[in-house]
């Protein structure tokens, strides 16, 4: 017989009102059992269940089964709260294991309920806040069965949430893969703990527990440490590193090195480099030179510092090598090594000699667009030198402006001082031969000489683009031309030159100079000035802010007003809730321009995080202030809030870029391009193509601007869209009714697509997710050509080249091959354009006379039956004849002959799947996924990244090395040469011989 | 035979032997014995389990309940009988098609219809209804709840109350007896909304009492809030109906303007 089922809870709940306490017990036993079915039954009598649960005279154990009765109830009716307050009265019945609905979603609600208020706790700095000790138990119970089931990611996951850092760290020693655990522990402190102090806390453990590991990811460690900024802890570890026996573990720790350099941090590099200790048994006389052989290298610019030091270590190690022993000798070498991997001198001469080898601009491009803007109009042809500037962006190739000297001395005034500013950009990271390159347009020491101011200031621009960040050696020189001029141009480009060198040094000394040219009160250097201190603070979230707060209150100047606000945003460049205060007080002011610094302020200070609370006020802003300026600025500070996640910006500013208010639209255009820059995302692609064809010209301007900012490096292949884009440019410039901005803004996307010689993306995070605060305080001020064309320059920091550099324990570049398991044509450079694109723009259907149709295809015939007669295998005869009888009609007419014989090119033979890259190789970031090691290669990289600087670990130390990357620029020195060269140092000998001399200092007809 | 099943018989005669004698402390005592001892039975509702006495035990316990019903009738304890009829029911119903009908099941399911009725709970009343079958609609016992609910509806009510006297069975009269205060009560109710006064001598027909006596009884009992004056009972209108709300209306002019003006502003 069927098992008989009951129908009702009726009887079960009549029974609740017996008077019999052994009756109610029965009936809450069985009502437990049936609640899942008859809730909806029980739930009319739940005030009777409650009443239990409340009667004190009822044994202990009913009264929690009461409470777990209410509790499922309440959970089915959807009241979490209620449920959880009496799943807590159930005490012990409340059973973590099981596998229920009741008790997923009751898990969870209490999780949720534990983390906010352990979040509320912390936050009101409430010491052992009054959590529920009942509720702390249940979470317990839960983070040791996730651990004790091997969920550890889970239990990870809750432990962050919950700040229980105790939990956390059990979760990850009990876990049985721990460097997988800790790396995911680190993408998920950084992508979902919000606060920063606490993420502090949470990496602070995480280093703990990697320092006790006995095989510790020291690549890891360090990144970490650098969040956390504790020189110290890298410096020992890289110290270790460097003493160790093991070859592999210098390799490690140069990788390291160039892992930190990757995020551009120059306060802390710095700290780094100056706590490695030098070798203790070498002398005083040897430590006299050591610590003071920096100043000395860099200011000596005919030499390459890193030689010198180089060459330093060496004689010392052989002074001293009879002396002590050779440990000490090794280690002397290898820390001159990394100290010159610490300064970004390495991967900065190793940046240049690929960007000038691999230099694939086509100057084809920026030929058209001379010859095609009016001479007259100074804002596009100041716009065609920033284009070239950012085309040949860290290449050192200046021959468009050699060639066009007549036409480059048109520029004056401000267009003079940007035209000079641009050999900067050009010449960026030339660190040896910057300043005699600059020399002819330098101000003549005191004495005032011919030169223009504005020929001066822009030098002195230039030669902070040049030392962008690295700037010791330059630093001095541009704080004397400061202090020796009292000419406004002069002190506008040494400040911002100045502010580009010390980029983030918070230098005390530099500060107060920059501070007395704002004092002078004029607008043209006041603002250089705000700017400036505010690169000099980066993140350093001083009290300078608020001294520079009053002052933009008192200044009646807006330009300085201007300067300053985005110098204070600057200054809380990623301190996130920190900041908090100082945007309050910023976005609450009366001045307009003040508020528009709010929005920079907010935006740098939570850049990349993707930051709810950031993201909710910046739409606010861009709904609700009445100055435009503000309104642009909040939606364009979105796209640095979210640069992170870019697939998320186009949704959320898509209803923004259909606003009414152009400003809005224009912001919401280059917040997608700051955001998705370099990605090509198709998304971003979408959104913006309506916009460059807005009515408003400059929101086309800054769609075409934020439209190649998306597409850099991106070729036709990858998406067609590309080449739409590259024709809607070219027909913009060429488009003698266009409006002028948004021609400039064509002229200058033009320049932005094929940036640093086809060879550079715009990148803002680095490999390891952090962020590069280069590149972004690069974008934040490079966004300001609103108001001043010359901060275009900025965009340059910005750049990152995408080379794979791999590099081997000498740190030069060695013959390596690796694969590429893609088609060559998706990544390949975009094809130089041609001549006659000009002539063949109107192409008008050729009449076609009987008689030539009848001779064509007696031609055709002609051509069928030869090929038939040559019998080429299979399907091949058919397309030879084809592409020959093509090539016959072609013929006939001239124009198309290029295009049409490109054509049968393509289609010869099925492209191969693949392609060998030989180090060093550009490898664009879309790239990065096909890429992969030959395992019978030579080398073996130590961190398997596919771009970037990588150390080789030899696997034939024995056997000579052959070095691929020669240094030279000239084609006379051939590989074999370079094998040769050796020790004595490709870099400076490429410097000095075979660099192109610069460009004849012209005269300006002003 | 089991010995437990044999305790919970046993008991069961001790109670039937104190209901013959009307002694209704012991009965209430030993009822109480037999619902715990019951609990111990795995094969009763709501677990149903197949133990092999199982058809034994179903059929003891539906008749303690039955019992427990009729005695509640007996001393008049309308939530002793809710209780147990709801204990009582699981038998009928689920555990129908494994027992033998009782006698007493038509009988007992027209004292709940007829408790409903009294205790004017019809819409429950008519879930109940749905749930016979048409077989048993033809029951006497249901049949004349039913007619009853139906004069009731219709508000026949004399012929409610000249319905006591078919009553289909003795256990019935508790509840007819009840019926007639209900009917009252709506009496009451509905002359309340109709009139403003009436005179004693009208309230006294429109509420069935026979003497005036009754009627000022009735109404000090159960009508405080009316009042006598001067041969009049005068229904006092204490539930005035809330005037009309008023709508806010500058209010939500208010709002909707702001609504406006914000959705200007957004894009």
């Amino acid at each position: 017989m069927a098992a008989t089922m009951v129908s009702s809870a009726g009887a079960l709940l009549a029974m609740l009102n017996e008077s019999h306490p052994q009756l109610k017990q029965h009936a809450l036993y069985n009502l437990n059992k049936f609640v899942d079915q008859f809730w909806p039954e029980i739930s009319t009598s739940v005030p009777l269940i409650e009443s239990l649960y409340e009667d004190e005279e009822f044994d202990r154990h009913q009264r929690q089964l009461a409470a777990l009765v209410v509790s499922k109830v309440f959970c089915y009716l959807g009241d979490l709260n209620d449920s959880l307050s009496y799943a807590l009265g159930a005490g012990s019945l409340f059973d973590v294991s099981e596998d229920s609905d009741y008790v997923h979603s009751l898990l969870a609600k209490a999780i949720d309920e534990y983390a906010s208020l352990k979040a509320k706790a912390t936050e009101s700095n409430a010491e052992a806040a009054n959590v529920d000790p009942r509720l702390e138990a249940i979470v317990e119970r839960m983070l040791d069965k996730c651990i004790m089931d091997g969920k550890h990611q889970q239990a990870m996951g809750i432990a962050i949430e919950c700040r229980r850092l105790d939990k956390l760290e059990e979760a990850i020693t009990r876990s049985d893969n721990v460097h997988g655990t800790l790396s995911y522990c680190i993408n998920v402190s950084h992508a979902f703990v919000s606060r920063r102090e606490y993420r502090c806390e949470v990496l602070h453990l995480l280093v703990n527990v990697y320092q006790k590991l006995p095989y510790p990811d020291y690549l890891s460690i360090c990144q970490c440490l650098m969040f956390l900024d504790e020189p110290e802890g890298v410096a020992s570890i890289l110290e270790k590193l460097l003493r160790s026996e093991n070859k592999d573990d210098v390799l490690l720790a140069f990788q390291i090195a160039f892992d930190l350099v990757e995020n551009e941090h120059q306060a802390f590099l710095l700290n780094v480099r100056d706590r490695l200790s030098v070798p203790k048994s070498q002398s005083s006389e040897m430590v006299q030179p050591k610590s003071s052989d920096p100043d000395p290298a860099q200011n000596n610019s005919s030499t390459a510092s890193e030689d010198v030091q180089m060459t330093e270590g060496t004689s010392a190690s052989i002074a001293i090598v009879q002396e002590t022993d050779p440990n000490d000798a090794i280690y002397a070498e290898r820390l001159t090594k990394i100290k010159g991997i610490l300064s970004g001198e390495t991967s900065i001469q190793l940046t240049l000699q690929f960007l000038y080898s691999h230099n694939k601009s086509d100057l084809l491009i920026l030929k058209t667009i001379k010859q095609s803007v009016e001479m007259r109009n100074s804002v596009c042809h100041s716009a065609t030198i920033y284009a070239n500037a950012i085309m040949h962006a860290g290449t050192t190739v200046d021959t468009f402006l050699r060639d066009n000297l007549d036409w480059l001395s048109r520029a004056t005034n401000w267009a003079k001082f940007s035209a000079t500013a641009g050999l900067g950009v050009i010449h960026r990271g030339h660190l040896q031969q910057g300043r005699s390159l600059m020399r002819p347009y330098l101000p003549q020491g005191g004495s005032g000489g011919g030169g223009s101011p504005y020929s001066e200031g822009g030098a002195l621009y230039a030669l902070g683009l040049i030392h962008a960040n690295h700037g010791k050696g330059i630093k001095q020189f541009l704080r004397d031309s400061l202090r020796s001029t009292n000419v406004e141009v002069i002190q506008h480009g040494a400040c911002l030159g100045l502010g580009l060198a010390a980029l983030g040094t918070a230098d005390e000394d530099i500060y107060d100079d920059i501070k007395s040219a704002l004092y002078t009160d004029s607008a043209v250097a006041g603002e250089a000035a705000g700017i400036s201190m505010g690169l000099l603070m980066v993140g350093s979230a001083s009290e300078k802010a608020s001294e520079m707060l009053t002052y933009a209150h008192e200044t009646q100047h807006e330009k300085i007003i201007r300067g300053l606000a985005l110098g204070i945003a600057l200054t809380v460049y990623g301190r996130e809730e920190e900041a908090d205060t100082l945007i309050e007080q910023m976005t609450r002011d009366q001045d307009p321009i003040l508020r528009y610094g709010g929005m920079y302020a907010l935006a740098l200070a939570y850049r990349g995080t993707a930051n709810n609370k950031a993201i909710r006020q910046l739409l606010h802003f861009a709904v609700s202030d009445v100055s435009d300026d503000v309104r642009r600025t909040a939606v364009l500070a979105l796209g640095f809030v979210l640069y992170s996640e870019p697939e998320q910006t186009p949704r959320i500013v898509s209803l923004l870029s259909e606003s009414y208010n152009p400003h809005v639209r224009y912001g919401a255009a280059l917040a997608v391009g700051i955001s998705c820059a370099g990605t090509g995302l198709s998304e971003a692609i979408s959104l913006l193509e309506p916009l460059t064809s807005d009515v408003v010209d400059f929101v086309r301007q800054g769609a075409l601007i934020a439209m190649a900012m998306v597409m850099v490096q991106m070729n036709e292949a990858g998406d067609s869209r590309v080449g739409t884009f590259r024709r809607q440019l070219e027909k913009i410039i060429l488009d003698k009714h266009e409006d002028t901005m948004s021609k400039m803004g064509a002229i200058l996307a033009s320049g932005i697509l094929d940036a640093g010689g086809r060879n550079v993306t715009i990148r803002l995070l680095s490999k390891t997710k952090h962020d590069k605060v280069t590149a972004v305080v690069g974008l934040a001020v490079f966004s300001q050509f609103w108001y001043w064309y010359p901060l275009i320059y900025f965009i340059s920091l910005s750049f990152s080249p995408t080379a794979f550099i791999g590099l081997n324990y000498d740190l030069k570049v060695p013959k390596f091959e690796f694969l590429s398991n893609a088609k060559p044509s998706l990544f390949e450079y975009p094809k130089p354009t041609t001549v006659p694109t000009t002539t063949s723009a109107v192409k008008l259907p050729t009449a076609v006379l009987s008689t030539s149709a009848k001779a064509k295809a007696r031609a055709k015939k002609e051509a069928e039956q030869k090929a038939n007669a040559e019998k080429a295998a299979g399907a091949e005869s058919s397309s030879a004849a084809t592409n020959t009888g093509k090539e016959k009609s072609s013929s006939e007419k001239d124009a198309d002959s290029v295009q049409v014989d490109s054509q049968p090119e393509k289609k010869a033979g099925p492209e191969p799947s693949f392609e060998i890259l030989t180090n060093p190789a550009r490898v664009v970031p879309a790239q990065e996924k096909f890429i992969k090691f030959m395992e019978d290669s030579r080398y073996a990289p130590v961190k398997f990244v596919p771009s970037g600087f990588v150390l080789l670990r030899d696997l034939q130390p024995t056997e000579p090395e052959v070095l691929s990357l020669t240094d030279a620029p000239s084609s006379t020195v051939s590989p074999a040469g370079g094998s040769a060269t050796g020790q004595q140092g490709s870099a400076s000998a490429m410097a000095v011989d075979e660099e192109p001399q610069p460009p004849q200092p012209f005269e300006y007809t002003s | 035979m089991d010995p437990k099943l044999a305790e919970v018989s046993q008991l069961f005669e001790r109670f039937k032997a104190a209901c013959a004698r009307e002694d209704v402390d012991t009965c209430c005592n030993v009822l109480s014995k037999l619902k715990v001892l019951l609990t111990g039975f795995s094969s009763l509702p709501p677990l149903f389990e197949d133990t092999p006495n199982a058809i034994h035990e179903l059929t003891l316990a539906r008749d303690i309940y039955e019992h427990a019903v009729l005695l509640s009738v007996k001393i008049g304890d309308q939530d002793a009988f809710e209780r147990d009829f709801f204990q009582l029911k699981p038998y009928y119903t689920d555990a129908s098609s494994r027992l033998p009908p009782s006698s007493q099941e038509y009988m007992i399911l027209g004292l709940n219809l007829l408790r409903l009725l009294v205790q004017n709970r019809i819409a429950e009343f008519h879930t109940e209804l749905e749930l016979l079958s048409s077989t048993a609609l033809e029951n006497p016992c249901i049949k004349h709840a039913v007619e009853l609910e139906q004069s009731f509806m219709e508000g026949a009510y004399n012929r409610v109350l000249s319905a006591k006297q078919t009553v289909p069975c003795k256990t019935y009269d508790y509840f007819m007896d009840l019926l007639a205060k209900t009917v009252r009560d709506e009496i009451a109710g509905c002359s309340e909304k109709a009139y403003g006064y009436l005179s004693v001598s009208d309230a006294r027909q429109m509420l069935l009492f026979s003497s005036d006596n009754e009627l000022l009884q009735y109404i000090k009992e159960e009508q405080p809030e009316w009042e006598i004056k001067t041969g009049q009972v005068i229904f006092q209108k204490a539930k005035e109906s809330a005037s009309c709300k008023e709508i806010p209306s500058l209010q939500l002019i208010n709002q909707t303007l702001s609504y406006a003006r914000e959705l200007e502003r957004i894009v």
